[in-house]
């Protein structure tokens, strides 16, 4: 197993045991539907994640990151303490590449996005942004 | 399209049916009376925490204290005239041995009461407590929470159907709208669907909690404590509803301290005058014969004026409180359909831009009416996300330059609008499948509101865009909405728990005030021109509207 993908798997570790902290209800849509789980999974695309990191390599938590959707429409999340965001995933229809990630943090001004190289034909493989701010 | 509306003062006056009800003549004290007394009971001695509640013959209105940590109560002067009064107490686990009624004549009356044990526990007990009680995961026990929408839950553990004459009943149900009462029933139009595998699923968990094996449930029956300290210090007043019929939905005040709501089952505003009890309606034209009637939210402009959201109805109501008549602004032939549902308006800034917020549950859209040529545009704003994914845009704020903030009552987001470019932003709640329901949006710019599903109380800050969530203190509250007082706390209710919870969110600190009579709240008001400030409330199963005043 080579250093990067054992570095992949870490990661996505990191990512399934902050989901895992959360709750999971069944949704309704203001209706009765007996509980029905909603399970999107042959709709949804892949799942965003990555580091927000200083230019010193140090994790930023709580850092606002914004993925825009080059047809319209942004979502905004945050990275976890560990400086962790994840993006469970767009619907299919939207292509990952068409979807930038940018991330903010007051005191800090942006410094890059790295977006490592996925197999764009296993739509199901996590695309990884990793964002870099700079202390201002 | 405008001439489609209904509008100008001659035509609506034809059309409202002002009912007034003179209920003023039972409320006026002819002069300051004092009940004061003591509660006990064998098992206690005196009882902190039971609620005392007392009823004029003939009267609409009912005044509720709570007895202290001696078992001392009183009722505030001048909160009740010279007559007959029937007594009725809450306090679970006990019933109301005497005296029963007491006459207050001249002087002060003082009354020893009795409690003795209940011989019916069960029908004391709260959706909250039955939801305590019930053996069942968490994930068998959720789909309850929909229930609670038309009937309480003592309905369905009190029911004998097994798991097989459960589904056909469950299937029945799904066809009823939200807007239905045990009072009044309204079928729906568009049939929805119904996952029969999850129905089955139900039903079988179902089967396990009610009496389909025999006269009595099989599971210890679980109660909250009664109130104490901070929270005995209170006066509730109830004002009952004319007619059964009557669901109060979202209630408000207007300038002049009288109390508006939306009736969700049928097309009538109504006013309540709470000084002296006069109740009044203002028919709102039927639009739909066919369809289920009744509003949901009520909210007011710049100008003060109420707007109404129709629900099936298809339509927004504007109702000019100068004449007192309404403006319809129906939905047009190209969007309009059997399933159309407009639960929510937001008219709040709507003179900056001429444009009001509106949804439609149905198709999973926001809406916006522009006022001038009275036409719909719809906003898918979950295009970006996966498809088959249930969302509900519901609870409505907006900002000074009307861009608009909604819950995803379906799923887990909060979403905004921009008021120019129509442009989305979604942003997931910290917790997962949270259910945002209502929300308020603060001078400060912080958006309270509501996570139904996950019984927390929430804040977006909509400067910093972030969130910050607390834990409400009862476990399934289920809070429907919040309101930020701008003391620094919050009040909010629900369907579940009878109770109306008082928040600090700096210190954590919690007060949860018991209501006399099980209470089915959706949206929460709260009158900041009085001090301490009054909570108002709807009783949507109960056709009463609730005044909560806190005495510190």
């Amino acid at each position: 197993m080579n250093s990067r993908r054992c570095y992949r798997i870490f990661l996505c570790m990191l990512v399934v045991i902050g989901a895992a902290a959360v709750g999971h209800n069944a949704a309704q849509a203001g209706g009765i539907l007996f509980g029905d789980d909603d399970d999107n999974g042959e709709s949804r695309g892949p799942y965003f994640f990555g580091f927000i990191r200083d230019s010193d390599g140090s994790s930023v938590p709580d850092a606002k990151v914004t993925a825009t959707v080059k047809a319209g429409g942004a979502l905004v999340t945050r990275s976890n303490g560990m400086g962790v965001y994840k993006i469970p995933g767009f619907g299919k229809d939207i292509n990952p590449d068409d979807i930038d990630i940018s991330c903010s943090k007051e005191g800090y001004k942006p410094d890059g996005v790295l977006r490592r190289p996925r197999d764009p034909s296993d739509t199901t493989d996590p695309v990884e942004i990793e964002c870099t701010l700079k202390k201002e | 399209m405008m001439q489609a509306m209904i509008s100008g003062a001659t035509r609506t006056l034809g059309q409202v049916t002002a009912i007034a009800l003179l209920f003023g003549v039972f409320t006026q004290p002819c002069r300051a009376q004092t009940l004061t007394g003591s509660v006990s009971s064998a098992e206690e001695g005196p009882m902190e925490g039971v609620l005392i509640s007392a009823q004029k013959q003939g009267s609409p209105i009912t005044v509720t204290v709570v007895s202290d940590d001696k078992g001392h109560f009183r009722f505030p002067d001048g909160r009740l005239s010279a007559g007959h009064y029937a007594l009725r107490i809450r306090a679970v686990g006990y019933d109301l041995a005497g005296p029963q009624a007491v006459d207050l004549e001249g002087n002060n009356a003082e009354v020893a009461v009795a409690l003795r044990k209940t011989s019916d526990l069960a029908a004391q007990l709260t959706n909250t407590e039955w939801f305590m009680s019930m053996p069942g995961t968490a994930e068998q026990k959720r789909p309850l929470i929909e229930c609670m929408s038309c009937h309480t839950v003592q309905r369905i553990v009190r029911s004998i159907y097994n798991a097989e004459t459960f589904v056909p009943m469950l299937e029945r149900m799904a066809q009823y709208a939200n807007n239905s009462i045990q009072a009044r029933v309204q079928p729906r139009i568009a049939e929805r669907e119904v996952n029969d595998d999850s129905l089955r699923k139900l039903a079988a968990y179902l089967a396990t909690v009610n009496l389909s094996h025999g006269p009595k449930w099989d599971y210890a029956l679980k109660t909250l404590p009664r109130p104490k300290g901070r929270a005995t210090h209170v006066v509730v007043t109830e004002y009952d509803m004319p007619r059964s019929t009557i669901a109060p939905h979202d209630v408000r005040t207007d300038r002049d301290g009288n109390i508006w709501y939306s009736n969700f089952v049928e097309n009538f505003l109504g006013e309540l005058d709470p000084k002296t009890g006069a109740h009044r309606e203002y028919a709102i034209p039927v639009r739909k014969p066919n369809s289920p009637t009744g509003s949901l939210d009520l909210e007011a402009d710049a100008d003060g004026n109420l707007w109404l959201a129709m629900m099936f109805q298809a339509s927004l109501a504007r109702f000019d409180m100068a004449t007192k008549t309404f403006q319809m602004y129906p939905v047009g032939a190209d969007l309009d359909d059997d399933a159309m549902q407009q639960s929510m308006v937001m008219p709040r800034s709507a003179t900056f831009d001429g444009k009001v917020w509106t949804n439609d549950v149905a198709r999973q859209s926001i809406m916006r009416l522009d006022l001038k040529s009275g036409q719909y545009q719809r906003i898918d704003p979950f295009t970006m996300l996966p498809k088959g994914r249930l969302h509900a845009p519901y609870g409505m704020a907006a900002d000074a330059n009307n861009n608009l903030y909604f819950m995803d009552f379906g799923d887990e987001n909060i979403g905004r609008v921009d008021a120019r470019t129509s442009a989305v932003t979604i942003y997931p709640t910290p917790t997962a499948k949270s259910r945002p329901r209502r929300c308020m949006l603060d001078a400060q710019g912080h958006l309270w509101f509501t996570e139904f599903a996950a019984n927390k109380l929430a804040m977006f800050d909509i400067k910093a865009e972030r969130f910050k969530e607390w834990d409400v203190p009862t476990p399934y509250t289920y809070p429907y909405d919040v309101f930020s007082d701008g003391n620094g706390e919050l009040w909010s209710g629900g369907m579940a728990s009878d109770r109306v919870l008082r928040f600090d969110p700096q210190r954590g600190a919690a007060t949860e005030y018991l209501l006399p009579r099980p209470t089915n709240i959706r949206r929460v008001f709260v009158d900041t021109s009085t001090k301490p400030v009054t909570f108002w409330a709807g009783n949507n199963h109960g056709a009463s509207i609730v005044k909560l005043e806190p005495l510190d």
